[in-house]
């Protein structure tokens, strides 16, 4: 009584459909599957990406030229900048105690006349210092269009722009509005494959060996092997279309430019999605019941989370924790989805993460099987 | 537990050339005619022992009872003859095959049966009847004709769309039942199949039990209850992971009657539980319902009720009884217990 290759194509056909018809029966569950990855959408794409934008700034005019309009008319042009207050200089203070401005620039008396005369004319930038991300990208970024505003003046009136001073702008590299979302929905794509896997997989397993119901089947002719793909293929479906949804909602609705090759993509998210399968499996193998299954994902997300550079940059960690990161498997997918999406990197440049992903999800997965068959026949 | 003459359950009672039948059995060959066939199986978990080298064979079409208190290692010898639990030492031979290397030839033609239910509670009873069929392969034609015996047999004509979570135990029992037998197996694994069912429930079960013996279906049952141990042909007794007895229910309560089983029916009944374990000639005394038994030698039998009535019961009333399974039972570990 050996079993034919038909028979086992019939019976992972049979546990696929069993799982999707559990599926369908567990409403809260396929709710959290489609709401989770939208709700982190929002939580992502609006909260934590929000930029240095839209700033309260207050323009203190003292020389009421048509220099200082322009200058102003420059502030109100930018993004980073609304021009909500024109206060008496005495009345900053309060302005900014109350927190109505965050920024203030001051034209001084005088300015247009000293700049006509070739002097050099100080202009004031007061920032609220209590928030020192405002304070150090919005001083840059007032810095920046004072810059642009000389360099338009003196081109303007013809003074030779062959031996400037210092060009102080800052060149921002693929990303040039510097918005985070654009680095946020890859590194989400890929945290969203991740959470989701290794919540069902680590939970369905357990949830069977809770019921008996792993038992029964593993005394009729179905094969470890068997179980593992009827299992497993339905939640990479689901969390294909969760990846799906939040790629085009990304790039659709917050506008994430797309400069990548989709096979780059779905290369490394395939590989990442076997790792997180692996990574699932070994939890529900270890764990006993739902409750310890449920402890060890958190265990095992929050690093990920905190190390993989999805929220924080890898940069800006202190080099001891550096080589940490480099066990995350999301570290490495995240530098794949950020690449192909951002600068629309290929093979090539991606082959060490590559090349350190695929070894992940061998031996992660491999070891998953491995385990599982011990598990489930011992 | 090969069918046979009657034998003793206690080797230091018995001639040398009158050994039990797992004894004989020790270091033969396994039998493959036998619907189960087992040589010195073992498992071990650490430095835990949890079946210890047992032996016997199960001749096709009868129905075995495998016995012992929790933890005594009957789960386990299932576990291991199901093939879902890799014996430490021994051979297992389940209809023939080897089930130990190669369980897949023989999943196809046994069915099993555990106390926890185990189909799948999210889903109908006409899905999960499906789903068994299709992991057993079973042709649409074969599937339409067991399908209806199935919701017949348990009585769920009409509630095929039902989720078997909202079923009640006596159903989902006879539900779980037909499912492990919609391949028609040859042997049937059941472990403690009728636990937390109601009586009435249990009867039921078992009249489906005998049906399905009377089919030619081998039976291997594991219990705790006494009352269903007398409806095997065959028992066996495991305890701490060693065979104790084996028999008929008739030989195995016939073996006990070198001894005598008196029950004895008083108000005091702590007191005379504590007199009765120190008396002279009282192998063991016990609580059984609301009365005490107490196995005697039978030369301490004649003047019983005397004694006791003198060491302060005099209202003790003694009445020698027919040793039930239960009686043999409890003597049985105790003797064990003290070897």
């Amino acid at each position: 009584m050996r079993s034919t290759g038909a028979q086992t194509r019939r019976r992972i056909r049979l546990l696929i459909w069993k799982e999707f018809l559990q599926l369908r029966r567990d409403p809260l569950l396929l709710r959290l599957l489609f709401l989770m990855p939208i709700m982190q959408l929002i939580l992502f794409g609006y909260v934590v990406a929000a930029d240095v934008k839209n700033l309260s700034t207050a323009i203190v005019d003292l020389d009421r030229t048509t220099t200082s309009r322009a200058l102003e008319a420059h502030f109100g042009a930018s993004d980073y900048f609304q021009v909500v207050a024109h206060p008496a200089e005495s009345d900053l203070q309060q302005l900014m105690d109350t927190g109505t401005i965050a920024l203030a620039i001051v034209i001084p008396e005088g300015t247009q006349a000293a700049l006509d005369r070739g002097e050099t004319a100080p202009i004031g930038v007061v920032v609220d210092g209590s928030d020192s991300q405002v304070a150090s990208v919005g001083s840059g970024y007032a810095a920046q269009i004072i810059a642009r505003f000389n360099a338009e003046r003196m081109n303007a009136q013809g003074v030779d722009l062959a031996a400037p001073g210092i060009d102080a702008r800052v060149r921002v590299m693929f990303n040039p509005t510097l918005a985070s979302v654009n680095t946020m929905i890859p590194g989400l794509v890929a945290a969203i494959v991740m959470l989701s896997i290794m919540a069902v997989m680590g939970q369905a397993v357990v949830k069977e060996r809770e019921r008996g119901t792993l038992e029964q089947m593993f005394v009729t002719p179905i094969r470890p092997t068997e179980y593992l793909i009827g299992k497993v293929t339905p939640y990479a479906l689901v969390a294909t279309v969760q990846l799906c949804l939040v790629a085009l909602v990304g790039i659709f609705w917050f506008g994430v430019p797309f400069a990548g090759q989709i096979s780059v993509v779905a290369a490394g998210l395939a590989l990442f999605m076997l790792t997180s399968i692996g990574l699932g499996l070994l939890i529900s193998l270890v764990s006993h019941t739902r409750q310890q299954a449920q402890q060890l994902m958190m265990l095992f997300m929050l690093p990920s989370f905190v190390l993989s550079g999805f929220i924080f940059p890898v940069d800006s960690m202190p080099a001891a924790i550096v080589p940490l990161t480099w066990f995350v498997p999301l570290t490495w997918a995240i530098e794949i989805l950020r690449g192909a999406f951002i600068k629309g990197s290929g093979f090539e440049a991606l082959a060490t993460q590559f090349w350190v992903l695929a070894a992940f999800a061998v031996v992660i997965f491999g070891a998953a099987i491995i385990a599982t068959r011990r598990r489930l026949t011992e | 537990m090969t069918a046979g003459v009657p034998r003793r359950a206690f080797p230091e009672d018995d001639p040398p050339d009158d050994r039990r039948p797992s004894e004989r059995l020790r270091g033969t060959p396994p039998n493959p005619d036998a619907a189960i066939s087992v040589r010195g199986l073992t498992k071990r978990f650490g430095g835990f022992t949890a079946v210890d080298g047992i032996d016997f064979d199960v001749p096709r079409g009868t129905i075995v009872g495998f016995l012992g208190p929790n933890g005594s290692g009957k789960t386990t010898t299932i576990r291991m003859l199901t093939g879902t639990s890799a014996p430490t030492a021994g051979q297992a031979l389940v209809l023939g095959e080897d089930v130990v290397a190669h369980p897949e030839r023989v999943r196809q033609r046994f069915g099993y049966m555990s106390q926890k239910f185990a189909l799948f509670e999210d889903m109908t009873v006409e899905e999960n009847l499906r789903f068994y069929a299709g992991v057993y392969d079973l042709s649409p034609e074969r599937f339409a004709q067991q399908r209806a015996y199935v919701l017949q047999m348990a009585d769920l004509q009409g509630r095929e769309n039902e989720l078997t979570a909202n079923l009640s135990v006596g159903w989902r029992q006879r539900l779980a039942l037909g499912t492990a037998t919609i391949h028609d197996p040859e042997l049937l694994f059941l472990d403690e199949p009728t636990g937390g069912v109601d009586p009435v429930a249990r009867r039921q079960f078992w009249d489906l039990l005998y049906e399905l013996a009377g089919r030619g279906v081998t039976l291997f049952v594991t219990t705790h209850y006494m009352d269903e141990a007398s409806h095997c042909n065959q028992l066996a007794f495991i305890y701490r992971g060693g065979l104790i007895a084996e028999g008929a229910p008739a030989e195995i309560r016939h073996d006990l009657l070198t001894e005598r089983v008196l029950e004895i029916q008083l108000t005091n009944v702590d007191g005379a539980l504590t007199w009765l374990e120190s008396a002279p000639g009282v192998e063991e005394a016990y609580l059984s319902g609301a009365s005490l038994h107490a196995v005697l030698d039978p030369d301490a039998v004649p003047g019983f009720e005397e004694r006791l009535r003198a060491a302060g019961f005099p209202d003790a009333a003694v009445r020698l009884v027919e040793p039930t399974l239960e009686d043999v039972f409890v003597n049985l570990v105790a003797r064990a217990e003290q070897s």
